[in-house]
């Protein structure tokens, strides 16, 4: 398969054109490393201008969406040590978070010294969902490109609850551990607007409906959620305007007793769905969903491309990807 | 524009059609108009300026845009039906 001669993005990917010397137009539009840093800082000090001047009324100065993964990890330890903050952790289990990684939430949150929250949406409800996406594209083509089905459905539930929760307490900034690859600079500091949210969420709201029934709702924003404006948090994605280092990553919060899950696929390091959300992806599409980022951390310079190239084309661990076929209930052979 | 909103298979879109509703750009890319927007007209989007008046169509971006540029310092001020 012919792939980007700079990233690693591969011919099947959407919207994908080669130059005479096999570079992508991704590549070709990439802005040199001076606008980048520039570009960090003016939204590292957009975000510390703002934490200043935060009025946190409540108990909480910001809400850690905390997968249990390296990033968001890294993410939560910064947030208490850099930035002192008073910080409620929230951990969404969808139902194939690794046991590991479990372990990993409850020794890093106490060695932060963090409140945390698990929130465990009804998994009837969880199943009907990941079965669905694992058959059918539900989303608009244009969330292929950065993740599969499943993982956008079930981060879209996450990034709605914990927005819930937000709002529920009044804590003013909601902050995710997205890596520069999954999120650019220019979406690190973002002012949740309630009729901006209120259209976002209706265009994955409307299709679990369908699959889930009336049952998924409550893990989306209800009306009392808009009525009250005021309460909108920011979200913050930290990674994207600081130094991204994953070796410096991996020695600090191996510090903090965290171990690296051997149950998860090479690139997610928290969630055992993972290898079939991939495995129905490369199926379908042609490529890994992980293509996106990790071309953007090879651009960036914060990660080798032959070890990219490498994390993408290992094969999925079939044994756990029958396992999660048996737990959701799927029969389909093809994927096997 | 047309690498935030198009790129996967040329659909159609009218100058007055929901980015949000046609599922053609998601929030990250919302963002990314916002800077790309800063850059190019050298003006500043506030924060409680993107909502879907200003940034969910065609239709909306150039009403925004419009706005924004005559607000811009040394910008001759538009007479009414000029």
């Amino acid at each position: 398969m012919r792939v980007c001669t700079k990233c690693v993005l591969p011919e099947t990917f959407p919207g994908i054109e080669f130059d005479e010397n096999g570079v992508c137009n991704h590549c070709r539009a990439h802005k040199q490393a001076e606008y980048t840093a520039s570009r960090k800082t003016q939204y590292r000090e957009k975000f510390e201008r703002l934490w200043a001047e935060r009025q946190a009324s409540g108990a909480y100065d910001c809400l850690m969406s905390y997968s249990g993964g390296k990033d968001s990890t890294y993410t939560l330890d910064l947030l208490a040590r850099e930035y002192g903050a008073r910080v409620l952790a929230v951990t969404v289990d969808n139902g194939f978070v690794s046991p590991t990684a479990i372990e990993n939430i409850r020794r890093v949150a106490e060695a932060v010294g963090v409140a945390h929250l698990f929130v465990k949406p009804r998994f009837d409800v969880l199943k009907k969902v990941f079965a669905a996406c694992a058959e059918r594209q539900i989303f608009p083509p244009k969330t292929l490109e950065r993740a599969s089905t499943i993982c956008t459905a079930c981060m879209a539930m996450v990034k709605f609850i914990c927005l819930q929760i937000a709002v529920e307490k009044n804590i003013p900034f909601v902050v995710f551990g997205w890596s520069p690859g999954q999120a650019p600079v220019t979406s690190s500091v973002f002012k949740n607007n309630p009729e901006m949210i209120r259209k976002m969420q209706e265009t994955v709201r409307k299709p679990l409906e369908e699959i889930a029934g009336g049952e998924i709702l409550p893990y989306f924003l209800q009306e009392e959620h808009f009525a009250r404006p005021e309460r909108f948090p920011y979200n913050i994605n930290p990674l994207a305007f600081l130094e991204y280092d994953e070796a410096r990553i991996h020695a600090r919060i191996e510090q903090l007793g965290w171990k690296k899950p051997e149950d998860t696929d090479p690139n997610s390091t928290n969630c055992l769905l993972n290898s079939f959300a991939n495995t129905v992806h490369r199926k379908q599409f042609g490529y890994n969903p992980y293509a996106f980022e990790l071309a953007e951390l090879v651009r960036q310079g914060t990660l080798d491309r032959h070890d990219a190239l490498a994390r993408l084309s290992e094969p999925e661990d079939g044994e756990m990807v029958h396992l999660v076929k048996k737990r959701l209930g799927i029969e389909q052979p093809q994927l096997r | 524009m047309e690498n935030f909103v198009f790129g996967l298979d040329g659909a159609e879109l009218n100058d007055s059609d929901s980015f949000l509703d046609k599922g053609i750009i998601d929030s990250t890319g919302v963002l990314e108009v916002v800077a790309f927007l800063e850059e190019t007209y050298g003006f500043s989007v506030a924060d409680e300026e993107v909502v879907p008046e200003n940034f969910d169509s065609v239709d909306n971006l150039v009403v925004y845009v419009e706005k924004k540029k005559a607000e811009m310092p040394g910008q001759p001020a538009r007479l009414m039906g000029a």
